[in-house]
């Protein structure tokens, strides 16, 4: 019987922890590979590649599952209940996807079953934000929920109850990015409903920034155009002249000089802005 | 004797066989490129112009990169959709692929077999160095900042093509044509002078017993023509139904002003605008609304009709198929003054859209895609798109690219108002309405009144449906970001912390949260103010 040496037992272990960290990156990179193509909106190929890291039944994968599944067609509600399931499970986790996988199940709730449950999304998103407020995903809840408050809950009645809801959660929502979102929503909602109180809202979206392409220039143009509307001459100019410096091909910049050149007229400061 | 014969064949054989080495080797294309790398670009514009401003551009683009060999691949546009699909299913798509949306069923093909290009927009192009665009990013290089390839994307803010060109929307006029009629070639300024032209060609067809209407007429020069037309007549409109203060009102908000009594067919700016249809119309061969574009084309070329109405698109082709100088010129603008629609005009309307076309994409699975990115960067750089200027008649997409005097007129300009819609179909079923009652309007028994009645009869029914189905659209586009934001999140969290994915995290949650917000806003007024039991 041949002889094991100390050596050669230490050389098997490295072997073989070698051979489990390889393949624990294999099935790392196969679940990063997956999220990726579920980013590009291919669900089949994501599942295929999850297929390849089989075994692995790990708390990423089973996420990356789940969202694989909701993703693919045909979207049933058979399916969507499973997607309900398996992220209710994955909630109950006290780790990042724990949060994500609860913020997913208002979502399905929300806009992926055939009949939208509302309700139900909304106690969701209540949940969540009082269970770890500060996090990112109870914070977007809280959005959505506002959201919800504004124009679908059959409660709060009456549109100056629903936009005052909506204010309530504006204070929940400290996520400085989050809440110039809730700010645009509050401050629309106010316009759809005829409420008055609409620029401050904007306004103050618009002065945290970092929204991008149309909707930077839709409420550039909303805050410039109502504030023109109200005789604010100061706040018109100011958003009709940075919306002109960056969309000079936008096809509204004919009209956005026009009203330049009738602000200037009227308000003797804004005189020599070249239309 | 057999010797001899032998002897003769075979120094008969070995002369055939060198003559065919030398030609193989010093006159034929080379069997197997010299080239380590050949790309190939797929397209369908091969009517006249584009092809050589293609080829000029690949010349040259070789000359400095003597590594690649670029193929055009010219596909006529009746197959070109399915060989899209075919060639990209089967991995034997081309390196760099034209597309655009409107080829229908295609809506994936971008996602599936497109490399996004939209972190290479915030860098200049390197072949911009020396150029005025030398410093600035290779999107804003481009004359409508790549806005309509945006606002078409797939997934929101991810751009995947680049664009060659840019187009304008113009009168083309067979100048012989308009002295014969007129006496001079000076073309009409206004509207005004554009109705007085009307009745001196309608005077001289007459007169002279021929054929002769001032438009060539088929359905899509038509459709063109009034679009542009309506523009100007519903800037008032569109203007005070915005509510919001965007300067403009999209398909949704247009049909939600009609479920909310603010507008409708019988308002007397829109029966104004659909007079000034009529008109127009009435201007045109009868039976055009039945003819092709070929056929409007052809009716031009023939000296049948004083102007078409077309594309810069078709510029070229014009001016090489027609026996007489053929002019581009501005529409006509219409004016406060104008006896059938002059109270409702608030200014110069904007001669189409400046959005650049022609648009080029990335194959995700080429094999030389650094090569093939690096083409597309000099296709649109300064140089490319002068050489392609050039050589096509074709205006380039790219800013400070000089225009030649003769296309100077096709270049568009921010001269007018656009504020969106223009009441000719918001959706599939007003637009079905409107076509199917637009002979009440436009043939020489119809009227506005009958066209009115007509259309209104089933409006509040149609808009309806075309509520619901933009809203249904909508809603299925905001669900399909709910797996992008969570990917976004969770390829932070098992890769390395990325700031542009954790952008990006931020901007697909704001947006589809303003996208969900307006779409409950549909669902708000369908549910109070939508036609119950809508016939569609």
């Amino acid at each position: 019987m041949p002889r094991v040496s100390p050596p050669s037992i230490l050389c098997a272990l490295l072997l073989g922890l070698a051979a489990l960290a390889c393949a624990e990156t294999r099935a790392a990179g196969e679940v990063s590979g997956a999220w990726e193509l579920v980013a590009q909106h291919l669900p089949a190929d994501a599942l295929a590649r999850l297929k390849n890291s089989s075994g692995n039944a790990d708390r990423e994968s089973a996420l990356a599952q789940a969202i694989v599944l909701m993703d693919s067609q045909p979207a049933t509600d058979e399916k969507m209940r499973d997607v309900v399931s398996r992220l209710e499970s994955l909630g109950r986790g006290d780790d990042e996807i724990a949060l994500a996988a609860t913020y997913m199940v208002g979502r399905v709730y929300q806009a992926h079953f055939f009949a939208a449950d509302l309700g139900r999304a909304a106690e969701v998103y209540e949940a969540l934000a009082a269970r770890q407020p500060a996090s990112y995903w109870a914070q977007l809840a809280l959005v959505k929920l506002a959201v919800l408050k504004l124009y679908a809950l059959p409660q709060p009645a009456g549109p100056p109850a629903r936009v005052a809801a909506a204010e309530a959660l504006l204070a929940r929502v400290t996520d400085p990015i989050l809440q110039r979102d809730l700010h645009v929503v509050i401050g629309r909602a106010r316009l759809f409903h005829d409420l008055p109180g609409v620029l401050p809202h904007l306004v103050a979206a618009a002065r945290v920034g970092g929204f991008a392409g149309v909707p930077r220039s839709d409420l550039q143009l909303q805050v410039a155009e109502l504030s023109r509307r109200e005789g604010n001459w100061a706040q018109a100019r100011e958003f009709f002249e940075e919306f002109i410096t960056e969309n000079d091909a936008d096809p509204r910049a004919y009209a956005v000089r026009i009203k330049l050149e009738e602000i200037a007229a009227v308000y003797p400061a804004a005189k020599g802005i070249a239309p | 004797m057999r010797r001899r014969a032998f002897t003769r064949g075979l120094a008969l054989l070995i002369v055939a066989y060198g003559f065919a080495t030398w030609w193989v080797f010093t006159r034929s294309a080379p069997l197997v490129s010299a080239r380590p790398v050949t790309i190939r670009l797929a397209h369908w514009q091969i009517e006249k112009g584009p092809p050589d401003g293609l080829a000029a551009v690949i010349k040259r683009y070789e000359e400095i990169n003597p590594r690649v060999k670029v193929e055009a691949v010219g596909v006529p546009s009746p197959i070109y959709r399915q060989w899209l699909r075919t060639n990209l299913t089967g991995g034997t798509g081309t390196d760099i692929v034209e597309f655009a949306y409107f080829l229908g069923g295609v809506g994936d093909v971008p996602v599936r077999y497109f490399e996004p290009l939209t972190r290479f927009m915030e860098i200049p192009n390197p072949y911009n160095r020396g150029t005025k665009m030398e410093q600035i990013p290779w999107r804003r290089t481009f004359a409508d900042n790549l806005y309509l390839m945006v606002s078409q994307s797939p997934e929101i803010g991810q751009i995947y093509g680049v664009t060659l060109t840019q187009g304008s929307m113009r009168l083309f006029c067979n100048r012989a044509l308009l002295k014969e009629i007129t006496g001079a070639t000076i073309p009409p300024k206004n509207f005004l002078e554009f109705r007085a032209l009307w009745a001196q060609v309608a005077d001289h067809a007459k007169r002279t017993g021929r054929p002769l209407h001032t438009l060539a007429g088929s359905r899509s020069n038509a459709q063109w023509l009034l679009e542009m037309l309506m523009q100007g007549c519903v800037t008032r409109l569109n203007l005070e139904l915005d509510r919001d203060g965007c300067l403009s009102r999209n398909s949704p908000q247009v049909l939600e002003d009609y479920l909310n009594g603010r507008w409708s067919a019988k308002g007397p700016d829109l029966r104004a605008a659909y007079a000034l249809m009529r008109e127009v119309c009435l201007q045109m061969r009868p039976g055009f609304a039945q003819l092709s574009r070929d056929d409007a084309i052809q009716e031009f070329v023939r000296g049948e009709a004083l102007f078409i109405f077309s594309g810069s698109f078709d510029a070229t082709s014009l001016r090489e198929l027609a026996p007489f100088p053929v002019e581009a010129m501005h529409l006509p603008q219409l004016t406060q003054d104008d006896p059938v629609v002059g109270p409702f005009i608030k200014g110069p309307f904007l001669e189409g859209l400046l959005g650049t076309g022609c648009e080029f994409y990335l194959n995700k699975n080429t094999r030389h895609k650094e090569e093939a990115l690096d083409f597309l960067r000099f296709l649109t750089s300064v140089e490319g798109g002068q050489i392609f200027t050039e050589r096509s008649g074709w205006l380039s997409s790219i800013r400070s690219v000089p225009t030649p005097p003769e296309l100077e007129v096709q270049r568009a300009e921010f001269n007018g108002y656009y504020t969106g819609i223009f009441y000719m179909g918001m959706g599939p079923n007003s637009e079905i309405a409107f076509k199917q009652n637009f002979h009440l309007l436009v043939t020489p028994q119809g009227s506005v009144d009958r066209f009115v009645e007509a259309l209104e009869a089933n409006m509040k029914a149609a808009l309806t449906e075309d509520l619901r189905l933009d809203l249904h659209n909508r809603l299925a586009g905001v669900r399909a970001v709910d797996s992008e934001i969570i990917a976004m999140s969770a390829l932070n969290r098992v890769l390395a912390v990325s700031p542009e994915r954790a952008s990006r995290q931020q901007t697909l949650a704001a947006n589809q949260t303003l996208a969900e917000q307006r779409a409950l806003e549909s669902a708000w007024i369908l549910a109070r103010r939508g036609a119950p039991n809508s016939s569609h």
